[in-house]
């Protein structure tokens, strides 16, 4: 059964044993964070972790890590907790398929249970902030499914916005948030300080554990966040309306905050610990003044901690970065096998396919960094053989070793678009991309010498089977 | 008090522990930083404060704009500026 909210996830990690309970008094800080970045630390199948006796809060509740491990991702998808990362990854492309599935409206939702409006409001009463890393500016919300619309074309549902985007809280009741603008809201708070007016916007917290997925994941413009998730979830995903904006937003969240972008307004953010790796900031961005609240009673603060990779963050935007990167791809080249753009939000990407005729392998590398997300990302592109498995690292090296002549093989162009965020760019959203072509040579690209691989021997299937079985019954 | 980042000595109090006395949190009113009292020294105190996050007025009055604010399309008084509800 799909889950509608975080509850009822956090139940099921319980019962899977992928949840644990910190029972003994921790600090905000720095216990909060480092906790969550040592369960990025102690291998494979980390636990969510959740805490409830914090120094100096009364009533928090507040859960990391929620989808920080194979086996917590494929919870959140439904799957046997072993189920494993390519085959994860295969169901994911599977359940593509079946988009758009129409949202299911219902007008209960439980984070109608609180308000808090205008003068009232205060988020550090209904949510236990705290820092991260050392060098954050503040305290932020980096695990928000942030709801806007196309302020061109307001009644559009698809172009209605759900993004994660770090959200840095600078006061009671304001916030300065990073649009991105590669980003999808980047574009709507373009068009609405073109015009001169506030961009509305509905910031959700503590969402159901695909809600947060497809809110990391990089669709096409005019797609909906909702309508993917009910692909993904095999069953509609429950939206409400919220009070203020008249904003579609998830039915199951803990927190609801609403209010605008202040138009044509920036103010000193961050720095702030990215998915990079590596600080980014200060720099002057756009702030948020909230005007409404609502909560569930006794609402769960979720947060993810995010720094040298692998972290929470890589885990969640891992598989929804392979699967639109392959399904953009296989639009125009159906040639493409498989995609494995799990590194750093696909800054780096590795694609097999098939060749149609000799240089079509780089045409697929530049294909990818012209995607919508490679607009700001694909910096580097290795493409291999249709028989090289992207995501077995190893199998990549060799091809790497064996295939690649640098001289005709590395493509390197100059001054493309990247998000701000990648710090290797000398100008900010500016860099080189690469390609590495590891593929082999088709005609009539007739370089190298590759026309005697040596191939598995026809008998080593059935050695196989006999070495197994001879090993099982030792 | 001194801000621990742009060492500005103007700090306002955003809040304080549900638990009476056992942490408030700061704010300094010209870089923003915020921080928890009861956070460690490298985050808290002026002198162990990381050099490579202090800032100075400089830096916040040169910080760059993301994303670059763009020109009107319209004049505030044009008359030709579309309405919302026009279609």
């Amino acid at each position: 059964m799909p889950h509608d909210d975080l509850r009822s996830f956090l139940d099921t990690l319980e019962k899977e044993n992928q949840l644990l309970r910190i029972t003994e008094q921790v600090l905000p800080e720095p216990d909060l964070a480092a906790a969550a970045n040592a369960a990025g630390r102690i291998g494979e199948g980390a636990p969510a972790l959740y805490f409830d006796n914090v120094k100096g809060f009364t009533d928090a509740r507040i859960a990391m890590n929620v989808h920080g491990s194979w086996r917590n991702h494929a919870l959140a998808l439904d799957l046997p907790p072993g189920t494993s990362v390519r085959e994860q990854i295969e169901e994911f492309a599977r359940r593509w398929d079946a988009f758009p599935v129409a949202p299911e409206r219902r007008e209960d939702a439980p984070w109608r249970q609180n308000t808090q409006l205008g003068p009232d409001i205060d988020l550090f009463k209904v949510l236990p902030l705290f820092r991260l890393n050392d060098g954050d500016g503040g305290f932020y919300l980096d695990k928000a499914a942030v709801v806007s619309r196309d302020p061109r074309d307001p009644d559009h549902f698809g172009k209605q916005n759900v993004g994660t985007y770090r959200i840095e809280v600078i006061g009671r009741d304001r916030l300065a948030f990073q649009p991105v603008p590669m980003h999808d809201v980047a574009q709507h708070l373009h068009a609405a300080e073109e015009l001169g007016e506030d961009l509305p916007i509905a910031i959700t917290l503590g969402n159901d554990p695909v809600i947060t997925i497809v809110a990391g994941m990089p669709m096409g413009y005019d797609q909906s966040e909702y309508e993917m998730a009910g692909a993904l979830r095999g069953a509609p995903a429950p939206i409400a309306t919220a009070p203020l904006t008249g904003f579609d937003v998830p039915w199951g969240s803990e927190v609801v905050v609403e209010g605008v972008v202040e138009s044509r307004k920036r103010q000193i953010e961050g720095p702030f610990g990215e998915f990079t790796g590596h600080y980014s900031g200060g720099r002057r961005m756009p702030t948020i003044r909230v005007d409404r609240i609502s909560y569930r009673t006794d609402p769960v603060f979720e947060s993810l901690y995010l720094g040298m990779p692998w972290t929470e963050v890589d885990y969640l935007v891992g598989p929804n970065t392979c699967v639109p990167l392959l399904k953009q791809l296989r639009t125009e080249f159906p040639e493409v096998q498989a995609v494995n753009a799990m590194y750093t939000h696909g800054l780096a990407v590795i694609i097999s396919t098939k060749k149609r005729y000799g240089g079509f392998a780089k045409a697929v590398g530049m294909r990818a960094m012209t995607t919508p997300h490679g607009l700001g990302y694909v910096t580097q592109v290795i493409v291999v053989d249709e028989d090289v498995d992207p995501f077995d690292l190893p199998q990549v090296m060799w091809a790497m070793s064996a295939k690649v002549n640098p001289q005709d093989d590395v493509v390197i162009v100059p001054n493309l678009s990247v998000m701000a965020l990648a710090p290797a760019a000398n100008t900010p959203g500016i860099t080189s991309k690469m390609i590495i072509d590891a593929t082999t040579p088709v005609a009539p690209d007739n370089r190298g010498h590759f026309d005697t691989p040596v191939r598995d021997l026809p008998e080593t299937p059935e050695w196989t089977d006999r070495l197994r079985a001879l090993i099982a019954a030792r | 008090m001194t801000c621990p980042r742009c060492a500005h000595d103007t700090i306002d109090t955003v809040t304080t522990s549900p638990v009476p006395g056992v942490w408030d949190i700061l704010q300094c009113v010209r870089c923003l930083y915020m921080w928890r009292t009861t956070e460690p020294d490298r985050r808290t105190r002026r002198e162990a404060y990381p050099v490579e996050f202090r800032m100075t007025p400089a830096d916040i009055e040169t910080a760059p704009e993301v994303p670059v604010v763009p020109p009107l399309l319209y004049g505030r008084n044009e008359p030709n500026r579309p309405s919302r509800t026009a279609s």
